[in-house]
């Protein structure tokens, strides 16, 4: 359910927005979208998979939380704990949108039916008494130009793994101290081995393109899977 | 450790008496207090608004903000607004807010003020704090720990539920015995200490130390001990108040500040709690009658609230004596609250009074009678300072006025103004006041207030010497408290969201 509305300063001017991160206002999930600008920072903390449309076939970049739906490992007592929080996740309730004609300039949307829209007079605003943005507004407006520009990038990127086949199919069996195993099945991870055997062309390529750096700091994200299964073993050892 | 003073007798109940009871039984859990409060004797209950020492006091006690907020119909109170003080005029106003301006050079900032201000007051550029108030809201968000801000912040309370809860707190959580009873006598030691109190209908009272809160009858330091009162109505002329309570719509907005309105001759309170508005015209008898005073009353309820009969709320009538005591403890007796001393409540002094004086004694309790000599005296010297710069403080209010009525004009004549203040206007003209002029560790009025005050009333400015440049990093400290504050303002509730949300939270978990 949604209820999108363009963002202007008359119908929003006392709107209040809840920012922090929490399951209630809708971050109890297992994986948000990545996109390639925001690769450095995500693999400080989380690893990057690869999630197949099995409609369309195509891939999209996925920051990963937990090991089940609805887990996030990150999120804990209402705060956000990690240094980055993913631009998918840090502009919601908002979206970019297009106008109808569709050559105008990308406009901020909001969806007014989301958890994070305050009903209680809680929250951040949006907008000053006297209609300007707040440097919250402001802060979104910046980060929702890098989500949309990073989504546009997203395309190309993804195009190019494909062409050089450097995505593979990616299980991982978790044992957990309590004896369990998670398993995580249906995401694609980067195949380092297809990486290193690229030729000059295809890396001269790649670099020119701006892919070379995101597709090392996604084969380099892999190593958080560590940090995430202390988080869910800390977890259950709390249970 | 249980020294010889371990039983402690407060007589009289009221803000005084169970505050400070609360405060020494959770400090000093060895000592066995009893708080003695006559039946026959209604609490004042107009000391409405604190200082934001309370924070650290009601932690001290143990009881938890909201259960605090919820209980004494409380809210937040961010400073005062003064309305008409210097001319009078319709955009006289000035903020003394409870926000430090940031740090650094007052010199260099009063110059990046001055040059970059254009319309902008100097609270204002100081502190975020003057549009959070304007807005009415809230200084902290509901997530954030009991007592924490994102602005420095006191309280508006009901004074008398404030004592109840106060009450049942010392009782039920901290072990302080209650006697309700009325004094008959005192019995002393051949030295003159006391001994024991007498009741009229329970077993006589001993103790080695006696805290006198029974407000302006002052019972012991007063009646007993007959201590000297110093008096102070030269400086400060206020001697009669005339208070109405007008509860308020359920959905109004909440102000953030006391708003104290200069009138002819003294001037108004206003104090918003969430039930009710707490509004009073403060006055000098000399220079205005007292249906002089009703009238000015009915005036401004008339302006503010026009949709209140002013007629319905007959004003409960008040008369004090303006001054403090020579000697605040005496042999075995510390007088807190009013039997100490009063003055007009212009800048809240009463409840925090009471909060230094207890801390202070929590702090230096006597172990014995003979330390006991060493630590009055300390306090009494101590006190004096503080009582002086009260003094000092709430006169500078008036003497930057620029009013012409006789009575604003009596309060500028220099017979009336106290020499330290005299001579303080006179250094300001070339500094701004500094921790230089208040040296003490717990200075009453800190630099800061006494800046806000002067330069809300258009104190001069001195040049700078630095060819009429700001300082480029006090220019940035102005731009970033300007920044910061805008995301600020944006985050915090008003205090009706508040308020409001936190009852329903409260409601929802007792259902």
């Amino acid at each position: 359910m949604s209820n999108h509305q363009i963002l202007n300063n008359a119908d929003h001017l006392m709107l209040r927005v809840h920012t922090e991160a929490n399951a209630d206002l809708g971050d109890a999930v297992m994986t948000c979208l990545a996109v390639p600008l925001e690769f450095r920072l995500i693999q400080t903390e989380f690893p990057i998979v690869f999630r197949r449309d099995a409609e369309q076939g195509t891939f999209t970049a996925m920051a990963l939380f937990g090991f089940e739906n609805g887990e996030n490992l990150f999120l804990e007592d209402g705060k956000w704990d990690a240094r980055y929080r993913p631009l998918a996740l840090v502009s919601q309730p908002f979206l970019v949108g297009r106008p109808a004609s569709d050559d105008g300039d990308a406009q901020v949307h909001i969806d007014m039916d989301h958890k994070r829209i305050s009903g209680d007079g809680e929250g951040t605003r949006v907008f000053d008494e006297d209609g300007s943005p707040t440097p919250y507004l402001e802060d979104i407006a910046n980060r929702l130009g890098d989500l949309h520009a990073g989504f546009e990038d997203s395309a190309g990127f993804i195009a190019a793994l494909s062409r050089h086949d450097l995505l593979e199919p990616f299980t991982v069996e978790v044992p957990l101290q309590d004896g369990s195993k998670h398993s995580l099945v249906g995401f694609h991870t980067i195949n380092e081995e297809k990486l290193s055997a690229l030729d000059g062309d295809a890396l001269e390529e790649l670099q020119r393109d701006g892919h070379l750096m995101p597709i090392f700091m996604a084969v380099a994200s892999i190593g958080q899977f560590s940090e995430l299964v202390a988080r869910k073993n800390a977890r259950i050892a709390d249970a | 450790m249980a020294g010889e003073i371990n039983k402690v007798v407060i007589l009289g109940g009221g803000t005084a008496g169970w505050l400070s009871a609360n405060v020494l039984a959770a400090r000093r859990p060895e000592l066995q207090i009893t708080v003695v409060e006559s039946p026959d004797i209604p609490t004042i209950g107009v000391g409405e608004g604190t200082w934001p020492t309370m924070r650290e006091t009601l932690r001290t006690i143990g009881i938890g903000e909201a259960e605090f907020l919820q209980e004494c119909d409380a809210s937040f109170k961010q400073g005062s607004r003064f309305d008409g003080w210097v001319t009078g005029g319709k955009s006289d106003s000035y903020f003394h807010p409870f926000t430090m301006p940031p740090s650094g050079e007052m010199h260099d900032l009063l110059g990046a003020w001055k040059s970059n201000a254009k319309n902008n007051s100097f609270a204002n550029m100081m502190t975020a704090q003057v549009a959070a108030c304007e807005q009415n809201l809230a200084p902290r968000q509901r997530s954030m720990p009991d007592y924490a801000g994102a602005l420095n912040y006191g309280y508006h309370l009901d004074a008398g539920k404030f004592a109840t809860l106060l009450t049942r707190h010392g009782t039920t959580k901290l072990g302080i015995n209650r006697v309700a009873d009325t004094m008959t006598g005192v019995d002393v030691d051949s030295g003159g200490d006391i001994q024991v109190i007498q009741l009229r209908n329970s077993p006589p009272i001993a103790g080695a130390l006696f805290l006198d809160c029974t407000g302006h009858s002052a019972l012991l330091i007063g009646r007993h001990f007959n201590i000297e009162w110093v008096d102070h109505s030269n400086s400060s002329f206020n001697d009669r108040a005339l208070a109405v309570q007008v509860p308020v719509d359920p959905e109004s907005a909440v102000a953030s500040q006391t708003i104290g309105t200069a009138h002819e001759a003294g001037w108004l309170w206003d104090i918003a709690l969430p039930t009710r508005r707490g509004i009073g015209c403060v006055y000098s008898s000399r220079f205005l009658p007292d249906d002089e005073a009703e009238r000015v009353l009915a005036e401004y309820l008339q302006k503010q609230m026009p949709e209140v009969d002013s007629a319905d709320f007959s004003p409960r009538k008040l008369s004090f004596a303006t001054g403090h005591r020579a000697r605040y403890w005496h042999r075995n007796c510390l007088a807190i609250g009013m039997s100490a001393g009063f003055i007009e409540p212009l800048e809240a002094s009463a409840i925090v009074m009471i909060e230094l004086s207890i801390k202070a004694l929590a702090e230096n309790f006597p172990a014995s009678r003979e330390a006991m000599e060493i630590h009055s005296q300390r306090f009494n010297d101590l006190f004096h300072y503080r009582w002086g710069r009260i003094i000092d403080f709430l006169k500078l209010h008036y003497v930057l006025s620029k009013r012409q009525e006789p009575y604003w004009q009596a309060h500028r004549a220099s017979e009336t103004v106290p020499p330290r203040l005299a001579e303080q206007l006179e250094l300001w003209r070339d500094q701004p006041p500094s921790a230089w002029d208040f040296p003490q560790v717990e200075e009453i009025f800190s630099a800061a207030s006494q800046q806000y005050v002067l330069y809300g009333m258009g104190f001069p400015v001195m040049s700078n010497n630095n060819n009429g440049l700001p300082a480029t990093s006090a220019s940035k400290a102005l731009s970033d408290v300007n920044e910061r504050g805008r995301a600020l303002v944006s985050a915090l509730p008003t205090n009706r969201s508040y308020l409001a949300n936190m009852t329903a939270t409260a409601a929802s978990l007792n259902t």
